[in-house]
């Protein structure tokens, strides 16, 4: 007989996650006005479902298979599983617990880790350390970054997970498509083979239909964003990159995006702003900081500073061809893969990015960039440079450069990054 | 017999040398690249020079911070460096792969801010490889596609009607004869008794990198002759360490180490035992290129393969019994994550067998000689 506490107490950390996110919303609920915020209002209430039945299904004892935030969640529904996204769990526990992860980022430091890998992998790591975490495999695609390559095979060589990796080479060609479309096929077969199920394909063409028609909505509200005002509030952007992890392949997911589609909409008619004026517009080409959740909403309010976008709001892939044969849907899924947001950048020269935010720039009325450069991310370390220059030459706005590690306060605190984005914004205005 | 000021050696002290400026003046190409998995046999059939990028004697990375944030390597950083100030203004060629995110991304930058730069009007031709992170069949088959590639862009870029199979063969010979002279010197090195210290035997990689290989070979047979009548270096009062980690381009870090006690007995470095360790294996007559490519993907790894670590272990493991090793060091230069984590793994794996083990990090250029010549003297004496 199955050991219910037993069961779910492999993946403690989602029960932390789920704990937080309920009392969070708690707050949301009891605190904020019944129409402020609603992204966060109903993107926390849609992952607290999600959250109860992921701890629900591992209850059950069903497999927990880990993953990289590069492998969408969604391609693991075709299996009855538990997904885990490795750098999802640091970075949302950062983000709603105060030193939500701390604790891991130290614990596997002192293991030995060294201090400027990423710590959206080093929270995870140190729970898995722990024993927090009991995976019964974990797929990670050989993208974006050094910190991937890096940090995945200590839970092979240190903790004995199986590790799957689909290689995703550099790139993008249609030869990088089809190679790393038989990637994917092959490292879900070994999945399947790891926990005993066989891959169901039906199963996850339904899903991958409902991610198409999140696709749309999210490219709906994406083109609302070029409005001024922006009709969308800066909160939704941390709650978007939240869903695309937590609600990835759900009808929770589907519902966040079709609400949040019809308030833009409502906002755009009235041309009303979120916070009441918007003064400043700005394109955050890379992260936000997350472990800061209240950042997006005082940048709206007591700045007037939109953030349009960041990384995780800019990149959309093709829908997925579910209506031909196998071949063409994990073509369509290798390709969704390698547009995701970083590993699009990451793999490939970056002179696409710079022309993509040159062009963003210009279509969204952007005033300014303010470019994070975390710790962890060696591979657009050389990037800030040349976007600057291209976008004072081609486009004649500035940009910020904030050193920080988007996932831990200790490195730049709040406040000095909320100083820098102060007078940078009092320069502007 | 004396290796001091050596002229081989003495090569590995600067970037440019008397053998490049003697090539290019009979209108030859050098080819520079950073990483070891490139095939330096094809450059070599396609008669260019491969040289391999270092910034030997840079100190100060100024220009190079304005384009790479300070959470970068300090050494890519300085090779950038070296660059923007004209220091590779002598190549007709670069070459990168992405051997590491720090790496990989000179190609954009080297294009934009050094080929590109005001007064510089000499065209440099830049190849990219796509190397696999993972070692699988359909991995190897991916990075043969490349190679392939590289060598129709090759031909293309610099004329040459046909990289010839038997133009392949010759460069393999002379590699693999080259690696040999390479294992030869390593072993008058791990031996009991010496003939050379580790920061000679450094010496001599990086020298090896820098000229054509057939002139190489014909020093490294001289230096072979000047070990072999060379008196044995007195060890016996020093600990005997195997170096492992990030790359080591200057004996600036190893006679720190040598100096405090250590005698790098082996090493595993990509200026060393990563790179001489297999040979080109010519299962196939027909396909040379496919046999260069095969040593290249599957020799003995850097940890930029992800799923290599165990055989990387293994030849610890083996070396450490070979070299006699007291201790291992590890290092890696700030911000390498790869070198950073395999260490991490390293150092609980070699502390299990109960063999010593230091894991430090460091800047390239020798920014805090005095907190590492501590740690490192520490540790001499603890073993």
């Amino acid at each position: 007989m199955v050991n219910r506490v037993e069961m779910e107490n492999r993946i403690i950390p989602y029960k932390m996650l789920y704990e937080a996110v309920a009392s969070t919303q708690g707050l949301v609920d009891g605190i904020l006005p019944e129409y402020g915020i609603p992204s966060l209002k109903f993107g926390l209430g849609h992952i607290k479902s999600v959250m109860e039945d992921f701890i629900d299904k591992a209850g059950e004892g069903l497999p927990i298979i880990g993953h990289h935030f590069s492998f969408p969640t969604e391609y693991l529904y075709c299996f009855d599983c538990v997904p885990v996204c490795i750098e999802g769990t640091s970075y949302f526990l950062a983000a709603l617990l105060p030193n939500g992860s701390e604790p891991y980022y130290d614990l596997i430091t002192h293991w030995g880790h060294p201090f400027h890998t990423c710590t959206s992998q080093k929270g995870t790591m140190g729970m898995t350390l722990d024993d927090l975490f009991k995976f019964d495999a974990i797929i990670t695609p050989t993208a974006p970054c050094d910190n991937t390559y890096a940090s995945y095979p200590f839970f092979k060589y240190h903790k004995e997970i199986p590790l799957i990796m689909p290689d995703l080479p550099f790139l993008k060609a249609e030869k990088s498509y089809r190679y790393h479309a038989e990637e994917i096929k092959l490292g879900l077969e070994r999945i399947g083979k790891i926990i005993g199920q066989e891959p169901d394909y039906n199963k996850l063409k339904q899903i991958l239909e409902l991610e198409n028609q999140v696709t749309n909505l999210q490219l709906e509200i994406f083109e609302l964003k070029k409005a001024t005002p922006c009709p969308v509030e800066n909160m939704f952007n941390v709650m978007a990159a939240a869903a695309q992890i937590y609600l990835a392949g759900r009808k929770e997911k589907l519902e966040f995006y079709k609400t949040m589609l019809e308030i833009a909409k409502n906002r755009y008619k009235k041309k009303e702003h979120h916070a009441g004026e918007e003064k400043i517009r700005s394109i955050w080409p890379y992260m936000i900081v997350f472990f800061d959740l209240a950042m997006g909403e005082w940048l709206d309010r007591h700045l007037g500073m939109s953030i349009l976008f960041d990384i995780f709001n800019y990149n959309f892939a093709d829908p997925i061809n579910i209506k031909s044969d196998l071949e063409t849907m994990f073509y369509g899924m290798a390709k969704k893969a390698m547009e995701a947001p970083m590993t699009k950048q990451s793999a490939e020269f970056y002179y696409p990015f710079i022309e993509t935010c040159v062009q963003l720039a210009k279509d969204f009325s952007a005033d300014c960039f303010i470019f994070t450069s975390h710790i962890g991310c060696k591979q657009f370390g050389s990037v800030p440079q040349i976007l600057r220059e291209a976008l004072r030459d081609e486009v004649g706005i500035p940009m910020l450069l904030v050193d920080l590690d988007v996932g831990d306060a200790r490195f730049a605190s709040e406040k000095i990054i909320r100083d820098k984005i102060k007078m940078f914004a009092q320069t502007l205005m | 017999m004396s290796l001091e000021n050596d002229p081989f050696l003495n090569i590995s002290n600067s970037i440019i040398n008397p053998y490049i400026e003697d090539w290019q003046k009979s209108n030859r190409k050098v080819v520079g690249f950073y990483c070891t998995y490139i095939p330096e046999e094809l450059l070599h059939a396609a008669e260019l020079l491969p040289f391999r990028i270092r910034a030997t004697g840079t100190k100060d990375t100024d220009l190079g911070d304005i384009y790479m944030v300070r959470f970068t390597c300090s050494f890519v950083r300085a090779t950038l460096d070296l660059a923007l100030r004209g220091g590779y203004d002598f190549l007709d060629g670069f070459l990168v792969c992405n051997s590491c995110d720090h790496s990989r991304r000179m190609f954009e930058l080297f294009d934009l801010k050094v080929f590109n730069r005001e007064g510089f009007s000499k065209k440099v031709s830049q190849f990219y490889l796509a190397l696999p992170h993972v070692i699988t069949d359909e991995g190897f088959e991916w990075y043969k596609k490349e190679v392939e590639e590289l060598k129709e862009e090759l031909e293309k870029a610099y004329r040459i009607k046909e990289i010839k199979n038997e133009k392949l063969m010759e460069s393999i010979k002379i590699f693999n004869e080259n690696r040999k002279l390479l294992r030869s010197i390593h072993e008058l090195r791990i031996q009991e008794k010496p003939k050379l210290t580790g920061s000679e035997f450094l010496q001599i990689n990086i020298a090896n990198s820098s000229i054509q290989k057939d002139i190489a070979n014909q020093e490294l047979n001289r230096i072979i002759n000047v070990l072999k009548n060379r008196k044995p270096i007195d060890v016996s009062n020093k600990k005997r360490i195997l170096l492992v980690g990030s790359i080591v381009d200057n004996i600036d870090f190893t006679q720190l180490i040598e100096n405090s006690g250590a005698f790098i007995a082996s090493d595993f470095l990509c200026f060393g035992t990563r790179n001489f360790n297999d040979d080109v294996q010519l299962v196939n007559y027909d396909d040379p290129l496919g046999n260069i490519t095969k040593r290249l993907y599957y020799r003995l790894s850097c940890p930029r393969m992800m799923d290599d670590h165990l055989r990387r272990l293994d030849f610890l493991k083996e070396e450490i019994n070979r070299a006699k090793v007291d201790g291992v060091l590890l290092q890696r230069i700030n911000n390498c994550d790869l070198h950073g984590c395999d260490n991490m793994l390293f150092t609980h794996e070699l502390k299990e067998l109960d063999i010593p083990v230091l894991n430090i990090d460091r800047e390239f250029y020798q920014s805090d000689t005095t907190r590492l010549q501590t740690r490192i003297e520490a540790f001499i004496e603890m073993i």
